[in-house]
């Protein structure tokens, strides 16, 4: 188990590595509901007994000694996860089964348990499997392979969906993030991202981003979106080919490249070669995101199939955290302390980073 | 492999009978099945499934009992083997732990070891011995830190001064042997002194060797339980005994701390037992004192270190002669307790190399062969005389049962490479097999030379290949390490590759995630027709599943021009039929994700240009705009002007832009333009007489109105143009 400070420039961190027993799918904080707790959300898959739980564990990350992760409560699930979030008392998670299902955690005196959990997976709600969720609110949204962008609501204790859109296939989406609660941005083939508005143009995309890439690059799949609350206006992907990008919708259709084979020399860096599998705005160093100006983009971080974590801002060079032999599948920076950050490897194990 | 027959309660059991002879393991291990069924089974198949999984099916007798489907007509079951040889190592997560681990060490000894190839072929730069043995010593480093199972033990501060054995779970067999190669192949600094490493290596394993036999460790464990609650220890002669057998195997320290148990040193005592504690510490002393032929010892450790040989043999003449003092001392007569008497004496025979008394404390040949490095012959050197002195041992305590890391420890002394690579394969698996050649060919020409020749009746691979390949394939079969094979498979000169792409056509294609991986790993060996060919199956797998947006994405990757074009005829036959205002908002995506590049787009660039006139037709439709109504028009010739346009399309084109042709203001077509659609149109006439035409889905007035429009515009347009 190793320990490692890293002292780049003035940020200083530790790693450490939790081996687990078995694959992690997903991970995610859990809004934690005292000051000094520390709750993570893991989704895993048992190959030795091919079951499948969602757990929450307590972390204890102390300073400088080995974070110590004790499970609290376990739910099991009949698929394995495809997507995870978690917002104040609710873990929303989507299967590759295609049902989708919301477990809110009970709180008492210090224990935590996961047993009410209400779901959605009727005939014709998604054509396969989901390929991922957001959570806003009481509402969640969701897309799939098949083309299909349904509206969950589980206010009160049932749940209904609408359908925004079938794409009868014709289409694919494999990303979606929440902007505002009539606003989320969804991605898919071809660094394709689309732009849905609720209430100025229901029922189909208000605005489809179709990049001019320079040059003749080839094309790929986003992975991931990430908009910030306070930028609303900037969507954030990443995917294919080590590409990072972000879309202004104040100018549609040219992409800002962060980092990938499309980006133009001297202004992006090439971090890494394969896929992005997760991309998040970090707020960590910009302690006040209002003062910069914003046409800059704010600084993002980035797991990758090749084994990176890293933080890339722009016009800077990329700041490598973690170089990993193996894949890191995804990764959460900590909702409330933006200096904890928890990495899900592929071979069965977890990074916790901390910095300072 | 044999199964009972059936009996009533549903309860099956599956016992495969292992064909080693060997009397360690029992003879058939159980599987006991649940399968629910209620009727008498009829018929069994079985069949391996992934990795040490059975799937066992079971067919139930047919009957017409009329009591609809709730009663199912078989089962099939997994059952999961334990597979035999696992070094101590019985959870499979661990096992995988270690998998995981291992990869990039072996992965950068390898390139190491190549570019060290390359650069020997250079007149100048070759590796030093120095810089190959550190990076040997690396690598087993970095495997023997992955195999502690131990959980970080929180050493407690207050030692307890009865505890003279630590029993912890730590030491498993896989360790122990992995640790004898690192000894004799990888260590070149412990070759001067390989007796003291046999010696320590023994104080950490001991407890390994076979369970129901004695030996020093379990009567020490034996010991230490009644060091409890035995008040007066020294008139017990299980205490004698343990204390000269760890002093026979040199566990000093345990000597030592059990000597100072001896009830002479309690203080109400003292006074009357002087002479008797006088000659304890007399022998704690020398104990402490011995000499020993090793550069250091670690910190806690007892003895005397003593690097040079000449050295050494002056201290061991001076340490034995004070133990021949001690022996010949008069104080023994003024000795009154018996037990300590005989046993003090007993342990100075053993410091002194009685062979007989080394031989009673010692209590197997292992055991006796360290006894023999400590006290008789300090100075064995060289694998040789070592050889002879563990047959000697082996002679004088045979062996009752075969145990894997003394078979190992044979195989290293009577420098058997055959032997060794058969121990490790049978007690520890592919896994260590595959790792320990490393060492092995270490610097070793002759195993070297054994381990990389080229056999034909091995199918033309090398040995060290074929346990690759064999580890490789146990990786493969597991669908949380097959994506580690590929590292083994590239070291692989001859199969490698073959196998690995295999490998790589045999994963699924159908989950995105498993697809990517697979495309990653043909990227990392650039492996571009595989990663195609795989592409194209993925694309053509989502293009029947219905996702026809994938399909078409996958296909555009693969530039699989002849796909994409069987699938755009599809395709226009869909938008043939369908197309409505309100069904375009579907193809949009796809439409967007085609784009307007003829080479990635196949012939489906025409649904791009149709999606266009479509717009700006409905734009017509909605306003008034001159404006759109002549890109409408522009729209439309590019579309019957462009080759990718398939001809049945042509009548519906013109039939939808009646409207234009037909425009109030004024005609929008010029006299050529005219000319291009009416050329078009009498095209389709002669084509009407071929047997393949298709009669577009249109009112039947559609081609005399459309024939007609266009030659109201001609006339127009002329009239016009003078």
């Amino acid at each position: 188990m190793a320990i490692l400070q890293h002292q780049t420039q003035n940020n200083h961190f530790q790693i450490f590595r939790l081996p687990q027993s078995k694959y992690v799918d997903a991970v995610r904080w859990m809004p934690p509901f005292s000051a000094f707790d520390k709750f993570v959300v893991l989704s895993f898959f048992d190959s030795d007994s091919s079951s499948c739980t969602i757990e929450i564990h307590s972390l204890d990350n102390s300073p400088n000694i080995q974070p110590i992760l004790s499970p609290l409560s376990s739910f099991a699930t009949t698929s394995r996860t495809s997507s995870l979030k978690t917002s104040q008392d609710l873990i929303a998670f989507s299967t590759f089964s295609g049902s989708l299902n919301f477990i809110s955690p009970d709180y008492r005196s210090g224990d935590v348990s996961l047993n009410s959990s209400i779901s959605v997976q009727e005939l014709g709600f998604h054509v396969g499997s989901i390929s991922c969720i957001d959570v806003l609110g009481s509402e969640c949204v969701s897309v799939g392979e098949d083309g299909r962008v349904n509206v969950v609501n589980f206010g009160g204790s049932k749940v209904d969906y609408r359908r925004l859109f079938d794409g009868n296939g014709l289409v694919s989406y494999t990303a979606a993030k929440w902007a505002s609660p009539t606003e989320f941005a969804t991605g898919g083939l071809g660094f394709s991202l689309q732009w849905w508005d609720q209430r100025r143009k229901p029922g189909e995309p208000a605005l489809q981003f179709k990049g001019n890439w320079p040059q003749k690059c080839t094309s790929g799949l986003v992975h991931s979106i990430d908009i910030h609350p306070s930028r609303k206006h900037t969507c954030l992907a990443g995917g294919s080919s080590g590409t990072v990008f972000a879309w202004d919708l104040r100018w549609p259709q040219q992409p800002i490249v962060l980092s990938g084979i499309g980006s133009d020399e001297g202004q992006a860096h090439l971090i890494s070669e394969s896929e992005v599998w997760e991309v998040q705005f970090d707020s960590h160093s910009q302690s006040n995101i209002t003062t910069m100006p914003s046409s800059k983009l704010l600084p993002v971080m980035m797991c990758s199939e090749d084994g990176i974590l890293s933080v890339i801002e722009q016009g800077a060079e990329p700041m490598e955290l973690l170089a990993e032999p193996c894949a890191i599948n995804s990764f959460d920076i900590g909702k409330q302390n933006h200096s904890d950050i928890i990495c899900s490897l592929e071979w069965e194990s977890l990074a916790i980073l901390s910095r300072s | 492999m044999q199964t009972p027959a059936s009996d009533s309660d549903s309860h099956f059991s599956i016992l495969p009978l292992a064909s080693s002879s060997s009397q360690d393991q029992p003879l058939a291990v159980v599987y006991p099945i649940r399968h629910s069924l209620t009727r008498p089974i009829s018929r069994i198949a079985i069949s391996w499934a992934r990795g040490n999984t059975l799937h066992v099916s079971l067919f139930s007798h047919h009957q017409h009992s009329g009591d609809g489907e709730e009663d199912a007509g078989g089962r099939v079951v997994e059952v999961k083997l334990s597979g035999a040889g696992n070094g101590g190592i019985d959870n499979d997560a661990q096992w995988r732990r270690i998998i995981y681990g291992s990869v990039t060490p072996f992965a950068v000894f390898q390139n190491r070891k190549n570019s060290a190839l390359a650069l020997t072929k250079l007149p100048a730069g070759a590796l030093s011995d120095v810089e190959w043995w550190e990076y040997a010593m690396e690598y087993s480093r970095e495997i023997n830190s992955l195999l502690s199972t131990a959980k970080s033990t929180a050493s407690s501060t207050v030692e307890d001064p009865r505890t003279i054995l630590a029993v912890d779970e730590g030491p498993n067999s896989l360790k122990a042997a992995w640790e004898l190669l690192e000894i004799f192949y990888a260590d070149k600094q412990s070759q001067a002194w390989l007796p003291e490493r046999l010696v320590d290596w023994l104080a950490d394993y001991d407890g390994l060797f076979s369970d129901n036999q004695s030996k020093v460790y379990s009567k020490l464990v034996d010991l230490q339980k009644d060091l409890v609650y035995v008040q007066a220890i020294e008139d017990d002669p299980k205490y004698w005994d343990g204390l000269s057998s760890a002093l026979a195997v040199g566990w000093l320290e345990i000597v030592v701390k059990l000597l100072r148990l001896h009830g002479s040193y309690q203080l109400d005592q003292l006074g009357r037992r002087e002479t008797e504690n006088g000659l304890v510490e007399a022998v704690v002393v020398l104990v402490s004192k011995m000499p020993r032929l090793r550069p250091e010892l670690p910190a806690g450790r007892l003895g005397e270190c003593y690097r040079n040989k000449t050295d050494f043999i002056k201290a061991w003449e001076t340490w034995r002669a004070r133990v021949t003092k001690l022996e010949c001392s008069a104080f023994w007569f003024e000795c009154g307790h018996q037990q300590t008497k005989e046993g003090l004496r007993t342990m100075l025979q053993i410091m002194l190399g009685n062979s007989e008394h080394l031989s009673a404390r010692t209590y197997n040949w292992v055991e006796l062969y360290i006894a023999h490095f400590l006290y008789i012959r300090p100075f064995t050197m060289g694998l040789e005389s070592m050889y002879s002195l563990a047959q000697k041992c082996i002679h004088l305590k045979p062996l009752s049962h075969h145990n894997s890391l003394m078979g190992l420890l044979l195989g290293i002394l009577g420098e058997n490479t055959e032997v060794v690579l058969a121990e490790c394969s049978k007690a520890f698996g592919p896994w260590m097999v595959t790792h320990a050649i490393e060492l092995l060919t270490a610097g070793n020409d002759q195993s070297e030379n054994l381990l990389r020749e080229v056999h034909d009746n091995l199918g033309g691979v090398s040995i060290e290949e074929l346990h690759r390949l064999v580890y490789a394939q146990v990786l493969a079969s597991h669908q949380l390490t097959w994506q580690i094979a590929p590292v083994y498979l590239m070291s692989c000169m001859k199969l490698g590759m073959g196998l690995l792409e295999i490998l790589l056509y045999r994963q699924p294609v159908h989950q995105k995630q498993g697809l990517l991986k697979t495309l990653e790993i043909c990227r990392l060996y650039e492996l571009e027709s595989v990663s195609s060919n795989i592409v194209k199956i993925a694309g053509v797998h989502h293009w029947k599943h219905g996702r026809k947006g994938s399909g078409i994405f996958w296909l555009q990757q693969a530039q699989d021009e002849i796909r994409l074009n069987k699938i755009a005829q599809k395709l226009f036959d869909f938008v043939g039929k369908s197309i409505s205002e309100e069904s375009f908002k579907q193809w949009e995506g796809l439409v967007q994700l085609l784009g307007s590049d003829t080479r990635t787009a196949g012939g489906l660039e025409f649904l791009h240009k149709y999606r266009d006139f479509k717009k700006a037709l409905q734009q017509v439709g909605d306003g008034k705009a001159k404006d759109a109504a002549r890109r409408a028009v522009e729209s439309l010739i590019t579309l019957m002007k462009s080759p990718s346009t398939p001809q049945r399309f042509w009548l519906p084109l013109l039939y939808d832009s009646l409207k234009l042709l037909t425009w109030q203001e004024g005609p929008l077509l010029d006299v050529m333009q005219t000319n291009l659609l009416l050329n078009k149109l009498q095209e389709l006439s002669m084509a009407k007489l071929r047997p393949d035409y298709v009669e577009p889905d249109l009112p039947p007035q559609a081609l005399s109105s459309v024939r007609l429009a266009l030659a109201r515009n001609l006339g127009r347009a002329i009239l016009e143009e003078q």
